[in-house]
């Protein structure tokens, strides 16, 4: 029994310290939102809006391809628009096409900045809420050096609509959460009944010899 | 029914075979709930194997295309891709984890003795390849740690003098990882190490139904008539079991992925700018400390190898004639101490590089090490205590 209690102990103790101590958890947050923008990012409906506060001031360098949203020296031409007709997946031109098909501008881009600007398609899942917010409203405060601009300096609700566009393209739409959480609970439900008709079964099975092999 | 199965039978002898290897195969009754890990291990492989199929059709392994495929196309375009992804990326998680508590039930009920040590090497090589099937899985989203552990990975071999520049060249194809690399771990990840893997597992089961499963208690040879059939009772409970695992698992694939899907790989790999944080995953934290904590790199490695390599020995260091933890107060103990010191070895791999932490790994390196040292040594004082 000690010894029992002593390995699921060990056990818990590990996990635990994995869990908490996660190499790889988010950062500390060493940002803060004001409550008032957080809601603003959180919110969908504000994310078409933050959609076209981003086309106009931040394609000039960046691109969502995930979104079909591309820059400014990309948008319009017949190189694109021939680039999207040929693409299975609709307005999304992938990484390989989009970068051999522009790679004259990315050049500028690059030496006009030091490193081409990356796409953000993926980017609030790499650095989280926080991190964006006062990234776009004082670039050189978090990351003193950098290339970009402050374009939205002093209009954090700009830029908070600019991060819940950003969120939008990162994580699936909350109908979709939502048909994922049910999905999720009627699997688990079906292997804990399943687990428990195993139980049954093999109660059942002993039953008509007298009783289960530990009961003799 | 029975035409069908009288067909079957008359061809293939399948009823023979399950009734010789399911319900005439007995286990002993004083089994313990540590033996589920066994079947667990098996269904954690079989879950990376099927969901790995689905990833395999729409990922490309080439560095242009890898992420895309990775974040958009199965993450967002594919129909219940991002399900695939999930259950593959939490299930190598689970995976090892199972297979270590599979390995330290091994070691605790001494399941390498006599006549199970081929049972234990195939055993050792399925670890080894787990390792190489993590390691090589690791590189495919081609996100910023992907590139950076590998990078780490590549380079260990060049601390060997001489040849070490050239095994790392050969793991990469080039002086950079690139297309050939990647395309070279695609591979391997995708169909050498599962199918030798789905070979050596088949013999060992076939092993472990041929000599019958460790007695608990160490009795060897034990009644096998005496104890419980196979099928459907052991069946039955363990997939009961395996059911409230699969539960557990499902829970976190569904609802808490984050620890499992680093931030820092969803940024595209970038050989100019290392992450923030490079460190590898929980399940090789112990032999990371052990290269981190020895200030020679050489050394390290070779530790890092001997650990392993007297894992594999374990059936010749331990000779002693007695069997079980439960029967043997002298190896209970250091089993204890090798329990202690892999967990502490883990738990220091989570914290920062200090000096203090460079010691303490030291400290729980040797005693890991005094694990396998003494071995030979109890070995020999219950030998005697036996003939006494």
């Amino acid at each position: 029994m000690l010894r029992t209690l002593f390995f699921i102990f060990c056990a818990l103790f590990t996990f635990g310290v994995l869990w908490i101590k996660n190499p790889f958890k988010e950062e500390e947050k060493a940002f803060t939102i004001p409550k008032e923008y957080e809601k603003i990012i959180e919110d969908e409906r504000y994310a078409k809006e933050g959609k076209e506060i981003f086309k106009l001031y931040c394609t000039s360098c960046h691109s969502i391809r995930y979104d079909g949203v591309y820059h400014t020296f990309a948008e319009g031409t017949e190189k694109l628009k021939l680039l999207k007709q040929m693409s299975p997946y609709g307005d999304v031109v992938l990484r390989a096409n989009y970068e051999s098909a522009f790679a004259k501008e990315l050049k500028a881009l690059k030496e006009s900045f030091g490193r081409v600007p990356p796409d953000l398609s993926t980017i609030y899942l790499a650095r989280g809420k926080e991190y964006l917010f006062n990234f776009i409203l004082n670039p050189q405060k978090v990351l003193p050096g950098t290339q970009m601009p402050p374009l939205l300096a002093g209009q954090p609700e700009k830029v908070a609509k600019v991060v819940s566009y950003l969120r939008s393209v990162s994580l699936p739409p909350s109908r979709e959460r939502r048909k994922r959480t049910i999905m999720g609970i009627l699997f688990i439900g079906y292997a804990i009944i399943l687990g428990l008709v195993m139980f049954w079964w093999r109660r059942e099975y002993y039953k008509e010899k007298c009783c289960l092999p530990e009961e003799r | 029914m029975e035409k069908i199965l009288n067909f079957l039978e008359s061809r293939t002898k399948v009823i023979t075979f399950w009734k010789e290897y399911m319900i005439g195969y007995k286990v002993p009754r004083e089994l313990t709930f540590p033996y589920v890990f066994g079947i667990l291990s098996l269904i954690m492989y079989l879950v990376q194997l099927t969901s790995g199929m689905v990833l395999v059709m729409y990922y490309k392994p080439t560095t242009q295309m890898a992420f895309d495929t990775v974040n958009f196309l199965i993450e967002k375009y594919v129909p219940f891709g991002w399900f695939f992804r999930n259950l593959h990326a939490a299930g190598a998680n689970f995976f090892m984890a199972v297979v270590y508590m599979h390995i330290l039930t091994g070691i605790y009920y001494n399941a390498y003795k006599r006549p199970r040590e081929i049972t234990w090497i195939l055993g050792w090589l399925l670890y080894v390849l787990l390792i190489l099937e993590t390691v090589s899985g690791y590189v495919l989203p081609w996100g910023q740690l992907s590139y950076w552990a590998t990078v780490v990975t590549t380079e260990m071999p060049t601390a060997f003098p001489k040849i070490g520049e050239f095994i790392s060249l050969w793991m990469k194809g080039g002086y950079e990882l690139g297309d050939i690399a990647l395309g070279r771990f695609y591979s391997s990840h995708t169909v050498i190490y599962p199918v030798v893997m789905g070979v050596i597992i088949i013999l060992h089961l076939l092993l472990v139904r041929i000599n019958g499963i460790s007695h608990p208690e160490g009795i060897e040879p034990y009644d096998k008539e005496s104890g419980y059939p196979f099928f459907p009772y052991v069946l039955l409970k363990e997939a009961g079991i395996a059911m409230f695992f699969m539960a557990i698992f499902l829970t976190f694939v569904f609802f808490y992925m984050h620890p499992f899907k680093s931030p820092d790989n969803f940024e595209p790999a970038n050989p100019l700018r290392t992450p923030p944080h490079v460190a590898p995953e929980w399940y090789l934290l112990l032999y990371y400390e052990v290269f981190r904590s020895v200030p020679n790199k050489l050394l390290g490695v070779i530790l890092f190898g001997l650990i392993l390599f007297l894992l594999l020995l374990m059936p010749l260091l331990d000779f002693s004639p007695k069997r079980s933890a439960r029967k043997r107060p002298l190896f209970f103990a250091l089993f204890v101490v090798f329990l202690i010191s892999a967990i502490s070895l883990t738990v220091l791999g989570t914290l920062k590089p200090t000096p203090k932490n460079a010691y303490l790994g030291m400290f729980f390196t040797f005693l890991l090490l005094l694990f396998f040292i003494s071995l030979p040594i109890i070995s020999l004082i219950e030998r005697r205590e036996k003939n006494a």
